[in-house]
């Protein structure tokens, strides 16, 4: 089987959220020579981008979204220890940190935007929900975040993305982070007020608006 | 039926589990497993199903859901478990009338079936907007209140405290929730019907601490009332709605199990939301014992509910438990349109077509994408009350077709929808008289084309 013919077979059972065929064209194409840094390129990240796609026209939901995703990441456990080996790990996307801002235990949005920001080839850290402002500043500091991505559903929390501006501020180092904010109660203009780098009102379009601010 | 003790040392012994495991390990394949086994399929051409047999297994896979797949508790990490005759049990133990109000307000909203032509639903008007001044709420409840097709109403959702919104769980969200029942209650009286309930007097999201606070009698509210509690999707219990639970069932107050699924979410389009909502319904009886249930489904990126697939899905919810249960339903609509807007009103109609018909009692929703302050007009809400009643003289099989009409009326704006009006540009800040032309002659002219269609409006 020749390496373009593997490539369509892993970008179609990506597609498929078949996590066996992901793993036997995975194996198949190494076993061929091809360099795992290829492997991700033409057949992972094609799957990936066709799943985006489906996702965002709703043609697929969350949970063919999240059966993909642990598709991907159980090839990148394959690959991932090949490449640092071989000494070519390519850089990532950028490093996000991501949460759900204190007083809100909404998920889901949260949860749809990490697996879009992982397969778009972010590293990711996500705090979870109900966080704490300063485990977003601390964790950014940590990991020397490029982004903090923070998402509120209700309106009476919305103000939690407002604090952790202020006290990066406070700390002088606001400007080593682009900061966006999404989910239910959020808009623009809220945005502007607080100060944020952008807003994005789906997942798909954060990961766009993220991809853009760390470029 | 088990008894509240017992549900909640559910939470205390089953299988401990991570919140991604219970998804991935859990609801998601069994979701998915139990819409195959079923056989269930939106035909993408319905707005509003007619077909009986699969309404019933709509209702058998929320059951084999909550069976299976179990309901999950954040604080302890563990899967609530329940048996399948449990469940049984308590579907047909559950209430099918829930009475609200006092005195000549004092009313009873039934679980109504599908296709039931000869009973007027229960009317309730007022989804939650964000209002910033108090005289405009005041006015907003006293007017909504006034109309006499209305049973119930439902608050603006926040006060500002001295200019300012209240933070969750601060101290300031305790007092504005206690001044919202004050002023709730105090705008019911202006209208002359003191005994008339409020539904939402009090938000889901509010923690418990400002919910009991503001529940203390000398602000206002009754147990005749209706008292949200809301369950996190999807099927999430947490402690604070098991405070909740708790409080309001040693009161013996009426309350409102509420429950959000989302499309687009985890429970995936219009069969899982279905299902998933009808589950909901169930669980609303059995861990909240709920008097009644707030349906209030949702699109995950457009924030609202007025798409065909989300139409069909909530109709197919209220059919399911219509036919099965019998448990008190009102579905919250989240409209695109702005209020005010032919948009507005288009998408409210074909909503109240399908879930009224289907078993639904009659609420006006709100605006949820082109939303605004102070946007809640209350006329809008007695028009969609209007077409709720006039609604309710149909079938499934007649309301279908008219739905049909609708959806394209409004379908491709939902994504651009319509911006609206507010309050202060209607009314006569004095006199409280409509003012504005465009807010009624849209109303006239929806009412005209509704007639041309074959569905009578008459004005209360």
């Amino acid at each position: 089987m020749g390496h373009e013919e593997l490539f369509e077979q892993l970008k179609q059972a990506i597609i498929d959220q078949d996590q066996d065929a992901v793993m036997s064209s995975v194996n198949a194409a190494l076993d061929a020579g091809v360099e795992p840094k290829t492997i991700i390129d033409q057949g992972l990240l094609p799957g990936l981008n066709v799943i985006g796609e489906q996702f965002e026209c709703e043609d697929i939901f969350l949970p063919e979204l999240m059966q993909s995703a642990l598709a991907f990441q159980a090839a990148m456990a394959v690959l991932e220890p090949k490449i640092k080996e071989s000494g070519n790990a390519g850089p990532k996307k950028g490093k996000i940190v991501l949460g759900t801002v204190k007083g809100d235990l909404h998920s889901i949005g949260k949860n749809i935007l990490k697996l879009l920001f992982e397969t778009s080839g972010f590293e990711v850290w996500d705090l979870g929900i109900d966080v704490d402002l300063f485990k977003f500043v601390d964790k950014a500091n940590e990991v020397d975040a490029d982004v903090i991505a923070m998402s509120a559903l209700l309106t009476t929390t919305l103000v939690g993305q407002r604090d952790v501006i202020e006290a990066l501020k406070g700390q002088g180092t606001r400007d080593k982070y682009k900061i966006i904010i999404g989910g239910g109660a959020t808009t623009q203009a809220w945005a502007d007020t607080i100060g944020a780098d952008g807003w994005a009102g789906t997942a798909y379009e954060a990961v766009n608006l993220a991809t853009k601010l760390v470029s | 039926m088990i008894d509240l003790v017992e549900v909640f040392e559910r939470a205390e012994i089953g299988p401990l589990t991570s919140e991604t495991d219970y998804y991935m390990k859990r609801f998601v394949p069994k979701l998915s497993e139990i819409i195959a086994r079923h056989g269930i399929k939106w035909d993408k051409n319905t707005i509003i199903n007619t077909d009986d047999d699969l309404t019933d297994r709509v209702f058998q896979a929320a059951v084999d859901l909550l069976a299976e797949a179990g309901a999950y508790c954040p604080e302890t990490n563990r899967v609530m478990e329940f048996t399948r005759d449990e469940i049984l049990l308590a579907c047909g133990q559950c209430p099918t009338a829930t009475t609200f109000g006092e005195g000549r307000e004092r009313n009873v909203m039934r679980g109504r079936r599908p296709d039931t032509t000869d009973d007027r639903p229960w009317v309730h008007v007022g989804g939650g907007i964000y209002t910033t001044d108090e005289q405009v709420f005041m006015d907003t409840v006293e007017k909504m209140a006034s109309f006499n097709i209305v049973n119930s109403v439902s608050v603006p959702s926040i006060l500002h405290l001295r200019g300012k919104d209240s933070r969750v769980r601060s101290p300031q969200e305790v007092l504005a929730a206690c001044k919202t029942v004050r002023l709730a209650r105090e705008g019911i009286r202006r209208s002359g019907r003191a005994g008339l309930p409020i539904i939402n007097g009090i938000s889901a999201a509010s923690q418990p601490a400002s919910m009991f606070a503001a529940s203390y009698p000398d602000f206002g509210l009754r147990p005749s009332d209706g008292f949200l509690i809301d369950f996190l999707s999807e099927l999430v219990v947490g402690y604070e709605a098991l405070q909740k639970v708790a409080f309001y069932n040693s009161l013996s107050a009426n309350v409102g199990s509420t429950s959000t699924p989302l499309f687009g979410g985890y429970a995936g389009g219009a069969e899982g939301v279905a299902v998933t909502a009808t589950c909901y319904m169930i669980m609303g009886n059995l861990i909240f014992r709920g008097s009644y249930h707030y349906n209030a489904p949702l699109h995950s990126k457009l924030h609202l509910s007025s798409t065909r697939p989300l139409i069909w899905a909530i109709a197919m919810s209220n059919a399911a438990i219509g036919r099965n249960m019998g448990y008190p339903m009102v579905n919250l609509p989240y409209l695109g349109g702005g209020s005010g807007t032919k948009q507005y009103h288009y998408e409210m109609a074909c909503y109240l077509l399908a879930v009224v018909t289907s078993g639904g009692n009659v609420f006006s929703g709100h605006p949820a994408m082109a939303v605004q302050s102070d946007s809640l007009i209350p006329d809008d809400h007695k028009f969609h009350g209007e077409i709720g009643l006039a609604v309710s003289n149909l079938t499934r099989a007649e309301a279908e077709p008219l739905a049909q009409k609708l959806y394209p009326l409004f379908g491709d704006k939902l994504k651009d929808p319509d911006k609206g009006l507010t309050f202060q540009e209607v009314y006569d800040p004095a006199t409280k008289a409509i003012v504005n032309d465009d807010f009624r002659r849209a109303q006239d002219e929806v009412r005209s084309e509704l007639a041309a269609m074959g569905l009578e409006v008459p004005v209360s």
